[in-house]
């Protein structure tokens, strides 16, 4: 069955760089959110397996996001995927709760680092 | 004289000088954040086709009664030309020679160091970060003092007579718990803008 694959990034162009850089020939449904209301929306609903977030963006940032995620139990793997690589950015994030920090900008070999490293690609 | 070709700015633009910009001040932010051992806050860039006229209103920090201390630095690539101008208010230097380490008075030398040493750090690292991703090596001039202990107004009315209508991506840096302030401005050249859409549209497509 199709990985559903959430997307989440107040930029259009970041989305898009994002869906880019997924590893091809991975069996994955690739849905998206425009900020962090829609994607938590997203994750409710089963749209977000595994979720590429943002931290920057407006309505509810990466951090509620992740804060929404432990509170309600929501089965979702998370990989930031940010602009702000401050140390301590990495550290609130990793101890929300995500799976891993990636330093944007995202590129295809980056991705299938990350997702190889943490075994949640599963090639069909 | 043959008139200029008007530039303009498309909304997916914009969103992608944002983005870029928004990585390049990470960079910046994370090697201001390591030096200083404190959180940089970062706040969403503004990118905007203004007219030169109009910059003061581009600036977010300081106020209109504030003494700033400013510095600019020209950068060209590719064809690609504009200047950074940096603009500390200057009640920013009593946190930043603390958190520097700055040994000594805070004198108007000393301030006139830190100016530099920070300017320096955040234009250098802004403007290769976007360079990178554009996949252009930007050549940085030197690092020129326009005013220290100045008014904005001052500031603005010696550093530019050269253009009219220009891009300009404004970010208004500000620290957690520390007084430290301070706006960044990436100014491009008409005819930069004109190219720097190219490139830019190459990577939308």
């Amino acid at each position: 069955m199709a990985t559903n694959i959430l997307i989440c990034d107040d930029s259009s162009f970041a989305r898009k760089q994002m869906a880019r850089a997924i590893p091809t020939g991975w069996d994955v449904e690739v849905h998206f959110a425009t900020d962090g209301v829609e994607g938590v929306q997203a994750i409710r609903e089963g749209r977000g397996e595994v979720v590429f977030l943002d931290l920057t963006m407006p309505n509810m940032d990466g951090y509620g996001v992740l804060e929404t995620i432990r509170k309600e139990d929501l089965p979702a793997m998370v990989i930031v995927v940010s602009g702000d690589i401050q140390p301590d950015a990495q550290e609130r994030v990793m101890g929300l709760g995500a799976m891993a920090f990636v330093k944007k900008p995202i590129d295809a070999a980056k991705a299938e680092a990350v997702l190889t490293e943490y075994g949640i690609m599963t090639r069909a | 004289m043959t008139t200029p070709p008007i530039v303009t700015l498309s909304d997916d633009q914009r969103d992608c000088y944002q983005e870029l910009t928004n990585v390049a001040m990470g960079q910046a932010a994370d090697r201001l954040a390591r030096l200083l051992d404190s959180y940089v806050v970062l706040p969403i860039p503004k990118v905007n086709l203004i007219e030169i006229s109009d910059l003061r209103m581009a600036i977010e920090g300081a106020q209109e009664e504030d003494a700033v201390s400013a510095v600019c630095q020209g950068f060209i690539g590719s064809g690609i030309a504009g200047e950074a101008l940096m603009l500390f208010n200057d009640t920013s230097f009593t946190d930043l020679a603390r958190l520097t380490n700055y040994p000594g008075e805070l004198t108007h030398q000393a301030q006139l160091e830190i100016l530099m040493d920070v300017s320096s750090l955040l234009i250098g690292a802004c403007i290769q970060g976007i360079g990178e991703q554009l996949e252009i090596h930007f050549n940085q001039g030197h690092p020129v003092v326009l005013g220290q202990h100045c008014n904005v107004n001052d500031i603005l009315n010696v550093s530019n007579q050269k253009w009219r209508r220009t891009l300009a991506i404004e970010i208004h840096y500000t620290m957690e718990a520390v007084n430290v302030d301070c706006d960044l401005l990436l100014l491009f050249t008409e005819d930069s803008v004109l190219r720097l859409n190219h490139v830019i549209d190459f990577l939308l497509d």
